[in-house]
Parts: C-alpha cells; sequence; structure tokens
C-alpha cells in the first residue's frame, strides 16, 4: 500500500521506454541510440528500485508502529490476568486451609471427653468464624471476572490487529468502515492513551467495496498525523455517516494545524513539516493516492493552532471501478 | 505464600497503587491483601491520599490520561516524601525513564506484567526502608552549606572525550573540585586520595563499560550520588541504572549547562544531606532483599575489591550492608 508512488513511478518508466523503444527500434534499430535507452532504462530501474526501498521502509516502519502499540496495549490485560490467576491459585490454598481447620474442628468436638469438651467447642467457633469472615471466594470470584475480561480484551487486540494487517487475505472487499477507523485506533492506541482523547461518533454504514488494507492504512495514518499535531494534551475527533452516494470519514484534531504556504503541497511525496528523520512525508502522499485510486475524494480544513479535519468521501455504488491492485513485487 | 509476607515491622506496611486501570488495581489490592491497601484510578487524586494515609510505599503506573506517573511521583515526593517510590509500566520509552529519575526520583522501576513474588518482595523491601530509614528534607540545603560542601567535597568525571571534558570543565570548574579521569581504573585512584560526592559518568569509555562499576560503587557506597551522563541513551539500559545503580540524575549529551549545572548542584546537596543523616542513605540502597544480597554485576575481582576498601566517609553506615 505504502508502494504507490513507486509503482506508479515504475509504470511510467517502463511506459515511456515501451513509448521510445517502439518509435526508435521501429525505425533504427541504432546500436548506438539503443545503448543510450539501455542506460536510461537501467536508470530508472534504479531510481524505482531505491524508491521502493524507502516505500518498503515506511511499510516496515508502520509495522513496528503496530506491534510496538499491540504490545503495550496487551501487556496491561496480561498482567493483571497473570496475577490474578496466581493469585485465586493462593485464595483457593487458603480456604481449603480453612475448611481443613473446620472439620478437623468438628472431628474434635466430635470425639472429645467431658474434659476436653470446652476447649474443642472454643476451636470450633473459631474455625467457624475464621471461615465465615474470610473474604479470599468474594476475591477470587471477583478477580476471576476481572481476568475474564482481560481475555476478551486481548482476544479483541489480535482480532483487530488481524483485521489490521489483513494476514488471511488481501484485495477486495465488502467493508464496514467503522471497522477499519476501530481497527486504526486500535494500532495508533499507544500513540494517543495518556495525552489524546478520542471521540467517535460512528454512523450506520452501509459496506463498501475497497482494499481494507489499504483503507486501514489511510486511516492510521490520519489518525498518527492528528496524534503528532497535537503537541501537549487535545482531542481527536472522529465521525462516519453515510449520504445518499458516499461513505465520509472525518478525522479532526486540536493540534498545530498546517500553515497556509504549505496546504497546497501537502500530499506531495517526500513534503514534510517535521524535522529531518522524523517523518518522511510518504503519510499523506499515500493516502491520497489510495483515495483517490478507490475513487474518493478527500478534504482538508485547518487552522493554524486550532487544529485540522481531513474527510474522506468514498463512493457506496457497487459500479465502482475497482482499483488497481497497488502492492507489488517488494510488499512484504 | 504466608513464609513471604510482610516483615515484622508492626503495623501492616501502608501501600498506595496508582492505576487508571481499575483491573489492575483491584488485582495488586488481593495480591498485597495482608497489607494496608489504598487504590486510587485518578493520579490526580493520588498525592494527597499519600499525605492523608501516611503510606509507606507507592507504586503508579506511567501512562495515565490526567497525568503522567513520573509528574505524579514527582508531586508525591513533595507531599510524602517518607514513601518510597516504584514505577510499574507496561511500555517504557526514554523520556518517561528520564523523567522517573530526574523528577520522580524512583526507588525501581517495574514491568508490566509484573512477577508477583518479586513485586511483594520489592515492596515489602522498600516498606521496610520507609518505616526505617529517615525521610530526606525535601528542601535543598542553604547556600551556606551548600558552599561549605562545595569546600569540602569533590566532583568527579569519568569521561574519555576530550571535547566533552574541556565542556565539563567550563561549567563546573568555576563552582566544584573536579577530578576528570579517562578509564575506571584512574576513576578509582581519584576516589581513593578524595572525598568525592557526586560521579558524573559516560556509560562507556574506549577502555569498556562504565555501569558495571557504577553499579558496584553504589552497592557499597550509595552515599555518593551518581550523575549519568550519555550520548549512548537508550530505556532499558536508563531502566537498570535506576534499579542496579540508583542513579542520581541522566542527562543526554550534548551536556547543557543549565541542566548539568542544576543536577550537580542537586546532587552535591543531597551527598551533604545524607552526611548529615546517613541514616537515610538506605533509601538509596541497590541491594535488593534479604534473599539476592547483593546486585549480580560483573566487574572484575581486583575493581570489586579496591570499591570495597574505598574509605567509607560517612561511619555510620559502614556497615550499611549488613543491615538485611
Amino acid at each position: 500500500m505504502s508502494l504507490v508512488p513507486a509503482i506508479l513511478l515504475t509504470l511510467l518508466g517502463m511506459s515511456l521506454g515501451a513509448l521510445l523503444g517502439r518509435r526508435l527500434f521501429g525505425a533504427a534499430p541504432d546500436p548506438g541510440v539503443r545503448a543510450q535507452l539501455e542506460a536510461a532504462q537501467a536508470e530508472l530501474k534504479t531510481q524505482a528500485a531505491s524508491q521502493a526501498q524507502v516505500m518498503h521502509t515506511t511499510k516496515l516502519a508502520s509495522l513496528g508502529q503496530m506491534v510496538a502499540g499491540v504490545a503495550h496495549e496487551i501487556n496491561t490485560p496480561l498482567g493483571f490476568v497473570k496475577s490474578n490467576v496466581e493469585v485465586v491459585g493462593d485464595l483457593m490454598n487458603e480456604h481449603e486451609q480453612a475448611v481443613r481447620t473446620l472439620l478437623q474442628a468438628v472431628d474434635l468436638v466430635a470425639s472429645a471427653d467431658a474434659s476436653r469438651a470446652d476447649a474443642a467447642r472454643a476451636a470450633l467457633v473459631r474455625a467457624r468464624a475464621a471461615l465465615a469472615g474470610g473474604t479470599g471466594l468474594e476475591d477470587a470470584r471477583g478477580l476471576l471476572s476481572d481476568s475474564l475480561e482481560g481475555i476478551q480484551t486481548i482476544a479483541n487486540l489480535v482480532l483487530n490487529l488481524k483485521g489490521f494487517a489483513r494476514v488471511d487475505r488481501d484485495g477486495m472487499d465488502l467493508v464496514d468502515l467503522n471497522d477499519s477507523v476501530r481497527s486504526a485506533l486500535t494500532v495508533a492506541a499507544h500513540q494517543l492513551r495518556d495525552r489524546v482523547k478520542v471521540v467517535t461518533q460512528f454512523g450506520d454504514l452501509p459496506k463498501v467495496r475497497c482494499m481494507p488494507s489499504q483503507l486501514n492504512q489511510v486511516f492510521l495514518n490520519l489518525v498518527t498525523n492528528a496524534a503528532q499535531s497535537i503537541a501537549e494534551r487535545g482531542t481527536i475527533t472522529v465521525i462516519t455517516r453515510a449520504t445518499p452516494e458516499n461513505v465520509e470519514v472525518s478525522i479532526g484534531d486540536t493540534g498545530c494545524g498546517i500553515p497556509e504556504e504549505a496546504l497546497p503541497r501537502i500530499f506531495d511525496p517526500f513534503f514534510t513539516t517535521k524535522a529531518v528523520g522524523e517523518g518522511t512525508g510518504l503519510g499523506l502522499s499515500i493516502v491520497h493516492k489510495i483515495v483517490k485510486a478507490h475513487n474518493g475524494t478527500i478534504h482538508v480544513k485547518t487552522a493554524t493552532g486550532r487544529g485540522t479535519t481531513f474527510t474522506i468521501a468514498l463512493p457506496v455504488s457497487s459500479k465502482t471501478a475497482a482499483p488497481a491492485p497497488l502492492s507489488g513485487k517488494v510488499a512484504a | 505464600m504466608n513464609a513471604q509476607l510482610a516483615p515484622d515491622l508492626g503495623a501492616p506496611l501502608r501501600v498506595l497503587f496508582i492505576d487508571d486501570e481499575a483491573r489492575i488495581t483491584r488485582a495488586l489490592k488481593v495480591l498485597f491483601r495482608d497489607y494496608e491497601v489504598y487504590t486510587c484510578n485518578d493520579p490526580r487524586e493520588a498525592p494527597r491520599l499519600a499525605r492523608d494515609h501516611d503510606v509507606d510505599v507507592v507504586v503508579c503506573d506511567q501512562r495515565m490520561p490526567e497525568m503522567t506517573g513520573t509528574e505524579c511521583l514527582a508531586e508525591i515526593r513533595q507531599l510524602a516524601p517518607r514513601a518510597m517510590r516504584l514505577l510499574l509500566t507496561g511500555f517504557s520509552d526514554l523520556k518517561a525513564v528520564l523523567g522517573s529519575v530526574n523528577e520522580g526520583e524512583v526507588f525501581r522501576f517495574v514491568n508490566k506484567p509484573w512477577d508477583n513474588r518479586e513485586l511483594r518482595e520489592l515492596v515489602a523491601t522498600a516498606g521496610a526502608i520507609a518505616r526505617e530509614a529517615p525521610a530526606m528534607p525535601i528542601e535543598p540545603i542553604s547556600a551556606a552549606e551548600h558552599e561549605e560542601a562545595r569546600n569540602a567535597v569533590g566532583v568527579l568525571v569519568i569521561e574519555d572525550d576530550p571535547q566533552v571534558q574541556q565542556r565539563l570543565r567550563e561549567i563546573l570548574q568555576p563552582y566544584y573540585q573536579v577530578r576528570f579521569a579517562a578509564s575506571a581504573d584512574r576513576a578509582m585512584q581519584i576516589l581513593e586520595q578524595h572525598e568525592t560526592g557526586v560521579v558524573i559518568s559516560e556509560t562507556e569509555v574506549e577502555h569498556g563499560d562504565l555501569t558495571g562499576m557504577l553499579k558496584t560503587l553504589k552497592q557499597y557506597h550509595p552515599h555518593i550520588a551518581t550523575v549519568v551522563c550519555t550520548e549512548r541513551a537508550n530505556a532499558q539500559t536508563a531502566i537498570d541504572l535506576i534499579n542496579d545503580g540508583q542513579v542520581y540524575r541522566m542527562l543526554i549529551k550534548p551536556v547543557r549547562m543549565g541542566s548539568c549545572r542544576l543536577s550537580v548542584d542537586a546532587a552535591i546537596g543531597r551527598y551533604w544531606q545524607l552526611k548529615k543523616t546517613p541514616a537515610a542513605v538506605r533509601r538509596f540502597t541497590v541491594v535488593r532483599s534479604a534473599n539476592d544480597g547483593a546486585v549480580p554485576v560483573r566487574v572484575n575481582e581486583s575493581l570489586l575489591a579496591r570499591i570495597r576498601q574505598l574509605p567509607s566517609r560517612l561511619v555510620s553506615i559502614a556497615r550499611f550492608t549488613t543491615i538485611f
């Protein structure tokens, strides 16, 4: 998905080469021209390969980001589930011990002769009080119910991860974009959790024919950008709705906004306002290419210091032409 | 399980757990059911709770929506200075770790998912220290005392980059008795000959890794404040330097005048306060628990022997390692 510009470049290079080649070879297959042409083609290939390398690296970076994010999200439920299972075991032992003490006290009362009857009865009362006063079973029940929830959380995370990466299938599918947005938010969660509040308003959406793995990337890129535009604390608002022709997803932030002079260039490949080494300048260009490939539109509203909202509209109509397969040779 | 329960200190330890996830605090509450446990899911309420209940130990999550664990522990340090502070986190980015040293002055850094037995031992150790060792004064020492300290106590810089040496000389020479060493060997000579309150050190020089020496030094001479100043920063090294080396401050190169002066001033101040309240040094110990005795750190035998034999200037803590 992050290969779009590389692929386009390769296509451009190849069609140019083919065009030139036909004309030149058709007329006069001059060996000198031919050598030049081959050199030019080789040059284009090298360029395309290095571009593809950048794209591939970008894709790996977003994969790394996803893994780090999900690992963190899993560590919290894993922490308490693991602890709880151990503690429930301890609580069972303690309860077992209390029951055993009570049973021994009962036996003692049953078998005690008159001289020891009072002592035996006192021991029985003590054992009964200890068992009745204990909260072990109640605690264990609470811990087990928390653990079940925790395991469900982990299961959902894994499901989301699978849904995000689409390891089970690729290509076109009928998709509820709310699911795409949800999985992108999960993957981005570790960037948001402690400082950015996420508000979602999900409308009922008809399914859209699209390449879900690409759209997941679109939403992740937009959410990541939104998170990065917020210096300290802020809010990201995600709204989805259906219009008669389109499904719209808007992702708004309360971040720094985009300066006016940068606005015309934001979808250009390698354009970035971030410091060297922090942004590749590919995020929004990828978003733009993918949306275009799906016959969609993308709009941006921004105010410096107040925030930015990107709105993506994708046509619902099933007549939508299938987007060209974008992931090419280097796709992992 | 009962065998590992709280040491006999009279009343059960009072522990405060802070995590925005209620299921974490519920789990910890039952895990520490033999203690007096307070839990809190909103870190903004935590400093007040810590103060009002005079807790012995605070265990705090790092990433919470309202404020970070580092910020929370920094506030608790002011309001409840007696409490030992532990950070419990599932995600350790470098910024958070540095903050936990420089602002939170945490005793230990614990990763999620935690190990129940280790966490219980750690909290028990921290609690015992909180009960027995006096709290450090929150107020910095007076200007007059600071001057006295600067005259009496040296600062040792372990660094082999001449440019960084020069930079540190410019920043520190006007105020402190600064001595430089480019290797662990030279550093030991200086420590043997001069009373040294602060060690400023890289984590690595040409001659090798220094973290082992810093950790061992701390193990036997916990009153010396270490300021690590490095360009090879990563979260795990930093966490190890906290847990096994009780590093006092961590600075990332390039060295900045302001933060460097502030850190060294604070470090000298701490050394001086410890000299006056030697019993408080237990708060900075790296001996983890009764069971594992000493931190397993790889330094060669001769270096270990030299570190052990360093003159101990704080007489009452000379034998502190045997307290455990």
